[in-house]
């Protein structure tokens, strides 16, 4: 257990991560811990059906939950005089979730019509259709997180509480509680989780993730006015010793606002709302893309120009580009810790992905250790520009034969219903319209 | 079942007004070493000119790209090197400017707000203005056009406010307009609403006020304030169909995975009691998991795959509402309305329960709690009620008039905006791809 006493911090923040990774899910039944993880809050032998959302959400409570390669999370929020109550309800949804066969049943339902959503999002197809393409076929991590219409219809009622029994217990778990709190944590999580025993709880293994073979992808989405562009590879984790200098490389090269990608494909062309080079961590291994949607017209000269720019060989990081890049990350840190939120976020990452208490200390460290030529070395050792996977998402009519022509002679096509993920849409669109 | 909110807020703020007319509100919070610049302008898509539409986002894009001492692009990329998160935002009744960073780069900050401010049309350029209509061209695209769905808050708008009224259009504006937007059109604009005493400036963080107070007038004092823009229009619109007795009603169709069905109404502004009122009763009948609608549609008889409803608030005469949901296979988008309307009618009839009239506050404490959590979005927050509403110092005591709602002022709003059948509905059908 680990809390964080952060005056003024009205909401208190509760993480609870569970050391269970989706690759502990039955091949054939994938899916199963996106399932057991949404239903959880549908009712617990004590509240039953809707009486515990109610309760929960009398309190002033937010429930929710995160899934991820690495393992789970149940999150509360809940501001600090209700923290014991609302612990109480947590436990319950944690512990002894009633898993009603018909809210299953609806979790599916819901989560099939999730999958289509996905579909005729642009984004989230090329999202799917590149972790398909970049991670070993044969690994949890080029699937979608939240399962496959195939692997879902596996996902019955009785596979969901298997899945929790087996999944779900004290070992190997951890509770993070952040925020002002009005009574001692500790005392609340003992009084909440105290009791918990789970003796059929198994552990299951952490496996490496590896690479897959290069290729070019175009999915096709007839009409679309744009396109989606993801190009780029496996990468590596944050436990590996380039993690900091690749990180400012990337910066330099796709991060900042005027980085070398947006600097000449937003700023100069106007080809497209913004484009960006980041490397995703997981575990162990991970990816990395420059990504960006750009008008159909431009696209394939977006990607052409996008890729000489990824070329440092000739342009290698330099000096400004790093002190821009370090200044740039030691100074929006201690904002991101300021809030409850963001502090028992950034712990539970640290307990997913197994880097240690000190994480952050260790890290920005070895930022400021950046030096131009490591963090160039680390990004050519990593960023084989012969070997990049692509994956356009857009109008295959009018972008198969240029993509060929401009050298991605293995292009394949593919028809959008053969891909898929991530969260839904919402509903209309009312967030403010803002610049980068 | 306390009636009070549990949390009571002390934030300190303070606010002062250069002579130039710029209000400058400071609060001071030394939890961390870094500090919140925010500058809310009191122009958003409400302030367009007709044929127009999208300027004041497209205008929000040009701020960036340069003034008399800073490169185009540098606004950003300076403060990212002094470790600042910045960006900027426009919406019907205003754009706000931040960034927050290390406290040392205070001054940078407001240095560069201020130059752009003092400065903007020295740098203007025809080719500043063509790169970024193209950007915002993209912009659109990207988070509309190319988006399932994405052309349903442009629809609806059209269904709720006459096309000239100040709401009847979106942020993003059209195509057309944009393309229409000429380099005149920006430094009219720039001259009509960016000046000092149309802004509020507010430094929140590691600052003290006395400090704050005197470098805002460091770097804004010396800019000259300019004439006030004329209002546009504020007269209330009455409810949907008050007037004309028709309801507006429309069907569209595209290649979507599921149809869907959408409510909406005109409501008070913002500033009324009546809109706390009503708020929480939308929040009663579509937000989070035990709303009426996702229980009755989502959860019982499983029509919709989801299913909310929300306020937006807003300044001009009226706020909008909308509701809406998407259909479960098999379900037809008839039946989902009429299950949608039954929950509406049955709201409007007996009200919220008392355990839902809590839950409701309960629920909107926590995310009023939340947004007060960081001194960015409290430094946005204290800008928002400076310009819009009635001052900064409400933040600090929001909770209890929220608390406060009883259950006949949200009967008898209700009654006024909601029970009335004043309502615009649109209809998304699924056209096969």
């Amino acid at each position: 257990m680990i809390t964080y006493e952060l005056p003024g911090q009205h909401v208190i923040a509760a993480h609870l991560v569970l050391d269970l990774p989706l690759s502990a899910e039955n091949r054939d039944r994938e899916g199963v811990a996106t399932i057991c993880a949404r239903t959880l809050d549908e009712g617990t032998r004590r509240h039953p059906g809707e009486a515990f959302a109610e309760q929960l959400e009398t309190e002033g409570a937010g429930f929710g939950i995160d899934v991820s390669l690495a393992g789970l999370q149940t999150i509360i929020d809940v501001p600090a005089s209700r923290l014991g109550i609302a612990l109480q309800l947590f436990a319950e949804a944690v512990i002894e979730p009633e898993f009603a066969e018909a809210d299953v049943r609806r979790h599916v339902q819901l989560r099939l019509a999730e999958i289509e959503q996905a579909r005729a999002n642009s984004a989230q197809t090329a999202n799917v259709a590149f972790r398909a393409a970049v991670f070993d076929p044969t690994s949890r991590a080029s699937r979608m997180n939240g399962g496959e219409p195939e692997t879902l219809a596996g996902v019955t009622p009785q596979a969901v509480r298997g899945f929790h029994t087996a999944g779900f217990g004290p070992q190997g778990a951890t509770l993070i509680m952040a925020g002002d709190f009005a009574d001692d944590p500790v005392a609340l999580a003992e009084a909440a989780f105290g009791g918990w025993r789970n003796p059929e709880q198994a552990r299951a293994p952490q496996p490496p993730v590896g690479s897959a073979e290069q290729k070019s992808i175009l999915v096709d989405r007839p009409g679309a006015v744009q396109a989606d562009i993801r190009l780029g590879g496996f990468g590596i984790d944050r436990k590996d010793p380039r993690w900091a200098d690749v990180t400012v490389a990337s910066y330099a090269v796709g991060g900042a606002f005027l980085s070398r990608l947006n600097a000449v494909l937003r700023e100069e062309k106007g080809y497209t709302y913004g484009v960006r080079m980041q490397f995703s961590p997981l575990r162990t291994g991970g990816s990395y893309a420059v990504q960006g949607s750009f008008r159909t017209e431009v696209a394939v000269d977006a990607l052409a120009e996008g890729r000489t720019l990824m070329d440092i060989r000739n342009h290698p990081i330099t000096a400004n580009e790093v002190n821009d890049a370090v200044a740039f990350f030691t100074g929006v840190t201690p904002l991101r810790y300021a809030a409850a939120d963001g502090v028992a976020d950034q712990a539970a990452t640290q307990v997913l992905a197994d880097l240690g208490d000190d994480y952050v200390d260790r890290s920005l460290a070895a930022l400021r250790a950046v030096t131009p030529e490591s963090a160039t070395a680390a990004y050519e050792s990593l960023v084989d520009l012969d070997r990049l996977t692509l994956v356009v998402v857009g109008d295959a009519d009018r972008l198969a034969e240029p993509l060929r022509t401009v050298g991605y002679s293995d292009l394949t096509v593919q028809d959008a219903m053969s891909q898929a993920s991530g969260p839904a849409l919402a509903g209309p669109a009312v967030q403010p319209t803002g610049p980068p | 079942m306390s009636l009070a909110p549990a949390t009571l807020l002390r934030y300190p703020i303070e606010e002062q007004t250069l002579d130039n007319g710029l209000r400058v509100i400071a609060s001071p919070d030394h939890g961390a070493p870094s500090v919140a610049v925010n500058l809310w302008y009191n122009v958003g898509a409400r302030h367009e000119e007709p044929g127009r539409t999208g300027f004041a986002h497209l205008f929000e894009h040009i701020m960036f790209q340069g003034s008399a001492n800073v490169p185009s692009g540098q606004h950003i990329a300076l403060m990212q090197a002094a470790g600042a998160s910045v960006n900027a935002t426009t919406w019907f009744d205003r754009t706000n400017y931040f960034e927050t960073l290390p406290t040392g780069g205070l001054d940078l900050a407001l240095w560069l707000e201020a130059d752009r401010l003092g400065s903007l049309l020295d740098a203007l350029t025809q080719q500043n203005l063509d790169n970024q209509r193209e950007v915002v061209k993209e912009e659109k695209r990207q988070r509309y056009d190319n988006v399932p769905y994405g052309d349903v808050i442009e629809r609806l708008i059209a269904l709720t406010f006459p096309a000239e009224h100040p709401y009847g259009h979106t942020t993003i504006g059209s195509m057309e307009d944009l393309n229409a937007a000429t380099l005149s059109d920006v430094a009219a604009f720039f001259r009509r609403h960016y000046v000092p005493n149309n802004a509020v400036l507010t430094i929140a963080g590691d600052v003290e006020p006395a400090d704050a107070f005197a470098r805002a007038d460091t770097y804004f004092g010396p800019l000259p304030a300019g004439p006030l823009p004329d209002k546009p229009r504020e007269d209330p619109m009455p409810p949907l169909g008050s007037d004309s007795g028709d309801l507006p009603r429309a069907e569209t169709s595209a290649v979507v995975p599921a149809e869907a069905v959408y409510i909406s109404w005109r409501l008070p502004a913002r500033s009324t009691p009546d809109f706390d009122a009503l708020d929480l009763l939308f929040g009663v009948l579509g937000h989070g998991q035990t709303s009426r609608l996702h229980k009755r549609l989502v959860r019982e008889a499983e029509l919709a795959e989801t299913a909310s409803a929300a306020c937006m608030g807003l300044i001009g005469g009226n706020s909008y509402g909308f509701g809406y949901a998407r259909a479960r296979d098999g379900v037809t988008v008839e039946e989902l309305e009429a299950a949608m309307l039954a929950e509406v009618d049955s709201l409007a009839e007996a009200g919220p329960t008392e355990i839902e009239l809590l839950r409701a506050k309960a629920q909107y404490e926590r995310h009023w709690l939340h947004e007060l959590a960081r001194i960015d979005s409290r430094a946005d927050t204290l800008g928002e009620y400076a310009t819009l509403l009635g001052g900064p110092h409400l933040i600090n005591t929001r909770l209890g008039e929220v608390h406060a709602v009883e259950p006949d002022q949200i009967s008898s709003a209700s009654q006024d905006w909601f029970g009335v059948d004043g309502r615009a509905t649109l209809i998304y059908r699924k056209d096969q791809g």
